[in-house]
C-alpha cells in the first residue's frame, strides 16, 4: 500500500489522547506537533512543505525498474548494464541516453565496462612479459598449449573454458572468481567489485557476479547490497535515517526540506539526510559543524555554564531554556546572552542576536582575533539554543507536574491545560530553527544581511517572550499565550520564506 | 591451500629473480604465512641502513591482503612508532588478488624512499619533512645510524 504523507501532518498530536508515552516521544527536540498546521493541512505557501511518497522495498525496486527497463529498451542493452549505467550516472536516464549516442566507446570506457585504451597496450605488454617469464623459469615447465591457461591469482592451470574475464581480458579461472565475489560481499560489497588484476577497475557487473556458484545466502546479501546502493545513488529517493527503520523516501525533487518518518518519527534533511537545518543549506552547515568541531575547545572555554548577575554578582545556572533571566536573589532581570538589563530586550530594541561588525581592525593579529570574535559570537549563541533545547526538555517534565498539581488543586480540567504543552512543543520547533539560523548569519555576506539579523532579532525576541510566558504560566487563560504562539510561527515562517532557499 | 601454493610460487620467483631493495628473506619453515626480509633503501637519508620488516599475509591470501609491519625502528612520517605503515596497495579496499607480494614491496620502497607528507602517520614528521626538510634529513639520517641494520653486501 502507498502511504502518502505530508511532512507538516506528522502526527496528529491536537486530537489523540495524551498519554504518558506520548508526552515522551512526542518531546524529542525535534518533534514538534504541529498542531495550528493540522488545522490548515494544505499551506501552499508553507515554506517547509514537503510532499513526500513512503515506499516498501517492493515498491522503490518497481520505481527503480521503470528507468532499467526505459534505458534497456531505448538502448537495446542488458539489465545488468543498464543497472550499472544508472547507479554511476545519478538514475540521470536522459544523461545516459545522451552520452551512450553521442560516443559509445568512451561512454563504456567511463562507466568501466572497458578498459581505457592505455591499459589496453599495457596489459597486453604484461601478458607478453609474463609468458615469457613463465616459459623461461625452470620451475615452470608446464607446457602451455592453446586450451590451458595459470591463473594468476591461484597459479594453478586450468581449462581456457573455465577461465573468465572481463573486457580488459585478465583471465582468472571460476574457482578464483568465485572465492573473490564470495570475500568481497562478505566485506560488504556488490556493484562496486571489480577486476582481480592490479591497477584494473573493471567493474564486475551484476549479472556475471550472480552468475558464480556462490551460495544463496550470498547472493541474496549480494542483492540486498546492490539495492542499497542504488537507493543512496538516486537523487530522488532516501533511506529513513533512524536505526532499524525501513522506510525509502520518494519526493519528487531533490531538495533540503524537512522529513519526519511516520514510522520511527525520526527527523532529518531530504536532500543530505543529516539533522534539520533550515535555513542554512547543506553545503554551509557542513562547513559549520565540520568547523565547529575543529574549534570547540577554544569555544567551549569562552562559553562556560554559569555566569554572574551582572546586578549582584551572585553565580547563576542556566535551568531552562529562557534567556530572559531573574536573579533568584536580587530579582534583576537580564539578557543570559548579553549581560544587559532585559528592559531593552523588547521587540523592537532587541538587538543581542546582531554581530556588530568592527571596522577598526588594524593589523593580522587584530584580524585574527576579531575572526575568532566574530566565529565565537556566532558559535555561543548556536550552542546556547542548542542547550536551551536541552533543557527545555527538562522544563516540559515541570510543566507537566504543574499541571498534575493545578489539576488536583481543582484549578481547571486536565485538558484545559493541554494549550501549554502545545505551546512548549512549538518553542521547541522555533528554538530550534533559530539555532540554526546562526550558522547562516556567519557565512552569509551580503546586503541582505541587514534584513535577516532583523528579522532572526524579532524572532529570537518572540521566542524568548514565549518561554518565559510557559516557564510562569498559572491560569488556564490561554489567550495570551495562544497569541504569542501565533506571533512566534509567523516569525519563524517568514524568515523562512525569505532566506530558506532550497 | 590456496595461500600455501601461491605463497610458495612467490617465494620461489623472489629468490630466483631477486629484488636489489629487498633482502634476505626469511620464512618460517612450519608457517609460510609469515614472512621476514630487509629493506634497502636507496634515497638519503635511509640509504645509510637497511630496515627489517615482517610480513604477515592471512589464511584468506591472496583474497586478502597482507599485513606489513617495520621492526627496525624509523624516523618517517608514514611508518609509526609502532612499525604499522599505511599502504594503499594493502589496503582493505585497495586489494587485487592478483597483486603480486613483489609489487607490494616495490610500493613500499618506493615510499620508504619519497615520503608522502600529505598523508602522514606521524603528523609532527610530516610537518618537518614539509618545513625543515634540512633539519628532517639530519635527524633522520642520526636515527638510521643508531638503530638500523647493517646494508648487506652486494
Amino acid at each position: 500500500m502507498m502511504a502518502e504523507c505530508t511532512i507538516n501532518d506528522n502526527i496528529d498530536e491536537s486530537d489523540s489522547d495524551y498519554s504518558d508515552e506520548d508526552f515522551e516521544t512526542y518531546y524529542h527536540p525535534m518533534e514538534y506537533g504541529d498542531s495550528e498546521e493540522n488545522h490548515n493541512p494544505v499551506d501552499a505557501e508553507d515554506p517547509e512543505l514537503f510532499p513526500v511518497e513512503c515506499l516498501t522495498m517492493e515498491q522503490v525496486e518497481m520505481f527503480l525498474n521503470e528507468a532499467v527497463n526505459s534505458v534497456c529498451h531505448i538502448l537495446n542493452i542488458n539489465m545488468s548494464l543498464a543497472k550499472l549505467f544508472l547507479l554511476f550516472n545519478n538514475w540521470d536516464v536522459e544523461k545516459i541516453i545522451s552520452g551512450y549516442k553521442l560516443d559509445i566507446t568512451s561512454f563504456l570506457i567511463s562507466s568501466r565496462v572497458l578498459p581505457t585504451l592505455q591499459s589496453q597496450q599495457q596489459s597486453a605488454n604484461i601478458d607478453d612479459n609474463d609468458c615469457q617469464c613463465e616459459q623461461q623459469q625452470p620451475g615452470s615447465g608446464n607446457i602451455i598449449n592453446d586450451n590451458v591457461f595459470i591463473c594468476p591469482v591461484c597459479t594453478c592451470s586450468s581449462l581456457k573454458s573455465l577461465g573468465l574475464c572481463l573486457e580488459c581480458q585478465h583471465t582468472f579461472c571460476t574457482e578464483c572468481w568465485t572465492t573473490y565475489v564470495e570475500v568481497k560481499i562478505s566485506e560488504g560489497q556488490s556493484t562496486e567489485i571489480t577486476c582481480m588484476a592490479q591497477n584494473c577497475n573493471l567493474l564486475l557487473q551484476e549479472v556475471i557476479a550472480l552468475k558464480l556458484p556462490i551460495s544463496s545466502y550470498l547472493k541474496l546479501q549480494y542483492q540486498h547490497f546492490a539495492f542499497h546502493n542504488y537507493v543512496i545513488s538516486h537523487p530522488l529517493l532516501r533511506f529513513c535515517v533512524g536505526p532499524n527503520c525501513n522506510v525509502i523516501f520518494k519526493a519528487k525533487q531533490s531538495l533540503a526540506k524537512r522529513i519526519v518518518c511516520p514510522q520511527c518519527k525520526s527527523v532529518f534533511c531530504f536532500k543530505c539526510g543529516d539533522s534539520y537545518h533550515a535555513p542554512t543549506d547543506c553545503a554551509t552547515i557542513k562547513n559549520w559543524l565540520t568547523k565547529c568541531a575543529d574549534d570547540s575547545e577554544t569555544a567551549n572555554y569562552f562559553s562556560a555554564h554559569t555566569k554572574d548577575c551582572p546586578n549582584c554578582n551572585i553565580c547563576i545556572e542556566k535551568n531552562g531554556g529562557c534567556n530572559h533571566m531573574q536573579c533568584y536573589k536580587c530579582r534583576h532581570d537580564f539578557c543570559w546572552m548579553c549581560l544587559g538589563d532585559w528592559k531593552g530586550h523588547g521587540s523592537e530594541y532587541y538587538e543581542c542576536s546582531r554581530y556588530k561588525e568592527n571596522s577598526e581592525t588594524a593589523n593580522e593579529s587584530a584580524k585574527a582575533r576579531a575572526a575568532l570574535r566574530k566565529y565565537l559570537h556566532y558559535y555561543e549563541r548556536w550552542q546556547n539554543h542548542a542547550k536551551s533545547l536541552k533543557l527545555e526538555e527538562k522544563t516540559l517534565e515541570k510543566i507537566k507536574d504543574r499541571i498534575n498539581q493545578k489539576v488536583m488543586n481543582g484549578s481547571g480540567t486536565w485538558i484545559d491545560w493541554q494549550y501549554l504543552l502545545d505551546a512548549a512543543a512549538l518553542l521547541a520547533k522555533c528554538r530550534y530553527t533559530l539555532q540554526y539560523t546562526y550558522p547562516y548569519a556567519y557565512y552569509m555576506n551580503n546586503e541582505s544581511k541587514n534584513l535577516f539579523e532583523y528579522q532572526q532579532a524579532q524572532l529570537e525576541a518572540e521566542i524568548e517572550n514565549l518561554s518565559w510566558k510557559v516557564e510562569r504560566a498559572e491560569t488556564t487563560d490561554r489567550g495570551d499565550l495562544e497569541n504569542q504562539m501565533y506571533i512566534a510561527e509567523k516569525r519563524r515562517k517568514t524568515l523562512l520564506k525569505d532566506f530558506f532557499q532550497t | 591451500m590456496a595461500a600455501t601454493r601461491r605463497l610458495q610460487k612467490e617465494l620461489n620467483d623472489m629468490r630466483v629473480h631477486g629484488l636489489k631493495c629487498f633482502r634476505d628473506i626469511q620464512v618460517d619453515e612450519s608457517n609460510i604465512l609469515s614472512w621476514t626480509g630487509l629493506i634497502v633503501p636507496e634515497n638519503p637519508p635511509f640509504n645509510k641502513g637497511a630496515f627489517r620488516i615482517e610480513i604477515n599475509f592471512p589464511a584468506e591470501y591472496p583474497f586478502k591482503p597482507p599485513k606489513i609491519n617495520f621492526k627496525t625502528k624509523i624516523y618517517h612520517p608514514n611508518i609509526d612508532e609502532k612499525g604499522q605503515v599505511c599502504l594503499p596497495i594493502i589496503s582493505a579496499e585497495n586489494w587485487k588478488p592478483a597483486t603480486k607480494t613483489d609489487q607490494v614491496i616495490q610500493a613500499l620502497v618506493a615510499l620508504v624512499n619519497d615520503p608522502e607528507p600529505e598523508h602522514p602517520l606521524r603528523a609532527e614528521l610530516a610537518e618537518e619533512y614539509l618545513k625543515d626538510r634540512k633539519k628532517f634529513f639530519k635527524l633522520a639520517e642520526e636515527y638510521t645510524k643508531k638503530h638500523s641494520e647493517k646494508r648487506p653486501a652486494d
